[in-house]
């Protein structure tokens, strides 16, 4: 295999390794901008990709899977944000206990349904798309062609997100939320419908990135779903400094670090010899704490991130 | 302040619901809620919810193996779950206890092995020791980020989770600490996992026809410790005042950074020593597949237990019998998974016991929590970094 052949190869794994991660850590960036800090992105994962598969179990439509997915991640969300904007929850704990919710609801609803803890049955899964004059293009026709649509929208999300958050209006407000949430309300805008729009949005955003493991990467659920992503997702939001654009920039670097784990085992297996498998695991960990303890250059969260909001406080 | 209504009947049902005065009354709550919804979970299956809560105590409580079964796991649930408590009266938030109970676990399955053909008075001991600094280190990890780098711990510590568990079970379990057969070709793995820990590092077990241990005992007695600790030594009073109010405890000339280092490194410490319960006690070696989870558990056993080590042994014991006694459920087809959904549910009614106490006082007017209600009458660790 020619060098160019691998690195198209490598990055052909990127793109299918990267949509899930870097869904939730869009959805991690929106919510966090206004100032929800939101720990559950694993459990809301881990709803998006058991009710995905189950909707479109049901229905018989991978979209509709999508949607039933999305949903979920959305009222997983609310219940957050109900606690934590509302109620003035701990924002952590009330993430952790979605996390800890997750991990039993989604096996006992698995077993419910499908009478197994594993795997479930598969569906039919997001059709690929292909277009063949694309196809024939050598080198980069392999990379592009047969993704989800589910993948370019992916992709497109933190563009989107970028324009939203510093190009709107509303973008400035939600971030205003985060940092100085009283001069928000100070302008007669209300900080809590901002905060209940972004933690719904993120629960959107996490449960697509679930949806995707189940009804794109793969065409079925695993109960180990979504094994840590919602927790790599958190470090790609912090590693890409709160920003859409750099949790796209570090989600991908994460899925390259994946890639290239895979590629060099399958094509040079006496590398994996000198570097154990572990250290290409945990390396995203490692350089987004690197990062965190300014040794690559500083991130700070916004100033109001976790911090409730009390119109009546000072 | 105190309106008509409050003195008329809202005064002693506002007074049972605060955390200050009666610390009981939410984390009780919080289980029985879970336990009603349980109950509906079992019914919406088409199952028979009475027979499975008599299952599920039977399991926890009705033979000799069942209580020994409890007891392993409500110990080795405890220590996470001081682990967790400690550092969150330090006013940090200990999610990493998964990953210090994961380094304390693969050091006692090494050290176990190394030392465990020495006397069980010198050995056992002495992994206790070593266990107990490893975790201790990786507690003090996201310690040193916070204070000298301002990284926040829960962060960090998410972090450091999965950095021991791919160091530990991608590389020290299936590389350097392997286990290998006697005899056979170097580098032919025969058991998946680490070598057994010998006979001399195991924890001793007590009753016959059951596998009741060490364990529980060295639990409770490190919780009446921590108790101590943090109530009856000046130490204690330092580290609650850190976690209170750090700017208050600095202003009393309180080394804040320095307790921040000793509570985690404590809390590491006490993770650890969790994770060489399950190995010395039970598994006698680091499993080649070991899904833990019990460093997460010990953040719902510290907060259903109100964040008070007596409150975190009843925690632990009941969350250690749903576990025990959730393998007696399955003989009704109802999945283990359950006494997950219980933790999870009693977690998620503790984060919102403001809604708990509003729903139970009836509030009208305006629709605010009682501005005296402090959360679980402890610091706030999550919120403002």
């Amino acid at each position: 295999m020619s060098a160019l052949a691998s690195l198209g190869s490598l990055l052909r794994s990127v793109m299918d390794f990267a949509p899930p991660l870097l869904l939730a850590a869009q959805g991690g960036v929106l919510s966090e901008r206004s100032g929800v800090v939101n720990i559950g992105l694993e459990g809301l994962m881990r709803f998006g990709a058991f009710f995905a598969l189950l909707g479109a179990w049901a229905t018989g439509s991978a979209w509709a899977g999508i949607g039933c997915g999305a949903a979920a991640g959305a009222a997983g969300a609310l219940l957050h944000g109900w606690l934590s904007i509302r109620w003035r929850a701990d924002q952590v704990v009330s993430g952790v206990a979605l996390n800890l919710l997750s991990v039993g609801l989604v096996t006992f609803l698995l077993e419910a349904a499908f009478h197994t803890v594993g795997t479930s049955p598969a569906v039919t899964p997001l059709p690929p798309l292909r277009v063949d004059s694309i196809d024939a293009v050598p080198l980069l026709g392999p990379i592009v062609s047969g993704h989800t649509a589910l993948t370019w929208a992916a992709l497109a999300t933190p563009f989107a997100l970028h324009f939203v958050l510093y190009r709107t209006t509303t973008g400035l407000r939600i971030r205003a939320a985060g940092e100085n949430p009283r001069a928000v309300a100070t302008l007669g805008v209300s900080v809590a419908a901002l905060r209940y729009g972004c933690v719904a949005g993120s629960g959107v955003l996490a449960g697509l990135g679930g949806a995707t493991l189940s009804l794109a990467v793969l065409d079925h659920f695993d109960n180990q779903m979504p094994a840590g992503q919602g927790f790599l997702a958190l470090a790609a939001m912090v590693f890409g400094k709160w920003q859409p654009l750099g949790a796209l920039g570090a989600a991908l670097f994460f899925a390259g670090a994946v890639a290239l784990e895979e590629s060099l085992q399958s094509s040079f297996p006496q590398l994996l010899d000198a570097v154990p498998k572990g250290f290409f695991l945990a390396l995203p960990y490692m350089l987004a704490l690197l990062l965190l303890a300014g040794f690559v250059g500083r991130a700070a969260p916004p100033a109001a991130d976790g911090v409730p909001y009390d119109p009546e406080g000072r | 302040m105190a309106d008509a209504r409050t003195l008329a009947g809202e005064g002693w049902r506002r007074a049972l619901l605060d955390p200050k005065r009666f610390p009981i009354v939410i984390p009780v709550l919080a289980v029985v809620i879970a336990l009603a919804a349980g109950f509906f979970a079992i019914l919406a299956t088409g199952k028979d919810p009475i027979s499975g809560y008599a299952e599920l105590a039977l399991g926890g409580f009705g033979s000799r193996a069942a209580l020994g079964e409890t007891a392993i796991k409500a110990g080795v649930l405890l220590l996470t779950g001081l682990s967790v408590l400690v550092a969150f009266r330090a006013g940090l938030f200990n999610i990493g206890a998964e990953g210090q109970f994961i380094v304390g676990a693969i050091t006692a399955a090494a050290a176990g092995h190394a030392f465990g053909g020495l006397p069980k008075i010198v050995a056992l001991p002495l992994v206790l020791a070593l266990v107990m600094i490893a975790g201790a280190v990786w507690g003090l990890l996201p310690a040193w980020l916070k204070v000298r780098r301002g990284v926040h711990e829960v962060i960090s510590t998410i972090l450091l989770n999965w950095i021991a568990t791919y160091l530990v079970e991608s590389w020290l379990v299936t590389g350097p600490l392997a286990a290998r057969a006697v005899g056979a070709e170097p580098g032919t793995v025969s058991i998946a996992g680490t070598a057994e820990v010998g006979h001399g590092a195991r924890l001793p077990r007590f009753v016959p026809q059951s596998r009741l241990d060490l364990g529980i005992f060295l639990a409770l007695g490190t919780a009446a410790l921590v108790w101590w600790l943090l109530a009856r030594t000046a130490w204690g009073l330092e580290i609650r005042a850190t976690g209170a109010s750090p700017r208050a405890a600095r202003a009393a000339g309180i080394p804040t950074g320095r307790r921040a280092f000793e509570a985690m490194g404590l809390a590491g410490a006490l993770a650890g020593l969790s994770g060489a319960l399950l190995i010395l006690g039970t598994e006698f070696r680091y499993p080649g597949v070991f899904r833990t989870g019990y460093g997460f558990d010990g953040i719902a056993i510290a907060l259903v237990g109100g964040l008070h080590p007596a409150g975190a042994a009843a925690a632990a014991i009941f969350f250690g019998a749903v576990r025990a006694g959730s393998m007696r459920l399955q003989l009704l087809g109802i999945h283990r998974s359950f006494a997950d959904i219980l933790q999870g549910l009693a977690v998620l009614v503790v984060a919102g016991h403001f809604a708990l106490q509003a729903l139970l006082l009836r509030l009208r007017g305006p629709d605010r929590p009682p501005a005296h209600a402090v959360p679980t009458a402890a610091p706030n660790p999550g919120g403002a970094s």
